[in-house]
């Protein structure tokens, strides 16, 4: 499976039964410019380089950082999302259902990690909140996107925070999953998540070119 | 429509022996085959630091594969029975596979250690819509609850990953049935984990597990 294939985003909506067969085209149009790397965003670095390496609580601070970064993108972008008004319907409530979501697990996770816990960047979403469609392809990346990265990651953390991590993970994947029914794909693409590498999750962060400054 | 959760199904019990006799395993032999999906990471990663260890991810291993025979039976029988119709019997095609393709990987890892598959009696709700929905939004909240409260306790970091690949696509399940039942997808910002004896419990309430196979037949037809 490639690794870059969550954060690109599908370029037409599959229906159900064709959709595994879609996913291979998942690749073809990034809605945010992929292509050359990072030319307008911040270069994310802060995960264990290795994809196996012995957990540590060290190691639990480095991983709960890059989870905070998304939870503060995600939270970011339903918050612009809504703010820009543009979103009706099921698809409104999904973002301030989720948004809310995304802003306690930030919370969460910036106690767990008390001064150790990264500053919130600033983001530039590149247009993706200002049509609903553009919105869900985006919703639906960045779910899918934050399931893969922390399931990556679960065997690397101490077994206290692995079991705090798990109590974000699935809410991760129920937001996925209702965002691909939303838009009529496969809630459920494949019997087991595929895990993203701690690399493989970064370099899907930074092709977004969604940061702006950390 | 309202919150449902196992409790609501049914009372009594018979899950209680298959789950319950599988705290105690032995002789694990766990690592000769690998997981479908998210895991040749077993081969790869599985390093099992003594017979304990192994021990006590086989009883751990076994719980989810009496959880598991419990969700695919039941999808089976939905669909055998063909009283699913639209989105919902899709939902039950694609997340039946799933459910099998769980079972046979936790076999193949368990290998001879396996639990077998008890017989079921799933008391009608496989033969109506909407209890046929309830009961599985129930059993997906419960799947994911119960994974989410075994994967800190198992010690090979293959079986783990593994596992833990499965507890998510158990919430995007959890997700789907919901909306389908009109109940919001995510209700809350952290999923809670619910402990062995709770979810044995549970299970043992809604008489699903039955003594022989003459009382799987379904209740009524049509």
């Amino acid at each position: 499976m490639a690794d870059h294939l969550l954060l690109d985003v599908l370029d037409e909506e599959a229906p159900i039964e064709e959709e595994t067969a879609a996913r291979a085209d998942f690749l073809a149009k990034a809605v945010v410019a992929g292509g050359a790397l990072v030319s307008g965003g911040v270069l994310i670095g802060g995960l264990p380089p290795l994809a196996v390496s012995a957990p540590s609580p060290a190691q639990d601070v480095q991983i709960l950082n890059f989870a905070l970064l998304l939870e503060y993108l995600e939270a970011a972008f339903y918050k612009e999302a809504l703010a820009r008004g543009k979103l009706k319907g099921e698809l409104r409530q999904f973002a301030e259902t989720v948004g809310a979501h995304e802003r306690a697990h930030v919370a969460f996770i910036r106690t767990a990690l008390g001064t150790k816990a990264r500053r919130k960047p600033s983001f530039d979403f590149r247009g993706t909140t200002r049509n609903a469609r553009t919105f869900a392809k985006t919703a639906l990346a960045l779910e899918d996107t934050g399931v893969a990265a922390l399931n990556g990651q679960a065997p690397n953390l101490t077994k206290g925070t692995l079991a705090a991590a798990a109590k974000i993970v699935s809410v991760e994947a129920r937001h996925a999953a209702w965002i691909r029914d939303i838009l009529e794909l496969n809630p459920a693409p494949r019997a087991s998540d595929q895990p993203m590498t701690a690399k493989q999750a970064t370099a899907a962060l930074n092709r977004t070119r969604f940061v702006r400054s950390s | 429509m309202s919150e449902l959760t196992l409790e609501s199904l049914d009372r009594d019990g018979a899950l209680t022996e298959a789950l319950a006799g599988v705290a105690g395993d032995s002789r694990a032999s766990f690592l000769r085959k690998t997981v479908i999906g998210g895991g040749a990471l077993l081969a790869a990663l599985a390093a099992p630091r003594g017979a304990e260890a192994r021990t006590n991810d086989t009883a751990i291993l076994n719980y989810a594969l009496a959880l598991e025979y419990l969700q695919a039976s039941f999808y089976d029988e939905a669909l055998r029975l063909r009283a699913l119709r639209g989105k919902l019997r899709q939902q039950a095609r694609v997340v039946g596979a799933h459910e099998r393709a769980h079972v046979s990987a936790l076999q193949g890892v368990l290998g001879g250690d396996a639990i077998k598959r008890p017989f079921f009696n799933f008391r009608g709700t496989t033969e109506d819509q909407d209890a046929f929905r309830k009961t599985a939004v129930a059993f997906e909240d419960l799947g994911t609850a119960a994974y989410k409260d075994q994967a800190p306790l198992i010690e090979s970091r293959g079986v783990l990953a593994a596992a833990i690949a499965i507890h998510s696509v158990e919430a995007r399940h959890a997700a789907w049935i919901r909306r389908l039942a009109g109940i919001v997808p995510a209700a809350h910002a952290f999923d809670e984990p619910l402990s062995k004896p709770k979810t044995i419990a549970l299970v043992a309430s809604t008489r699903f597990v039955a003594k022989t196979r003459a009382s799987s037949a379904p209740l009524f037809t049509g």
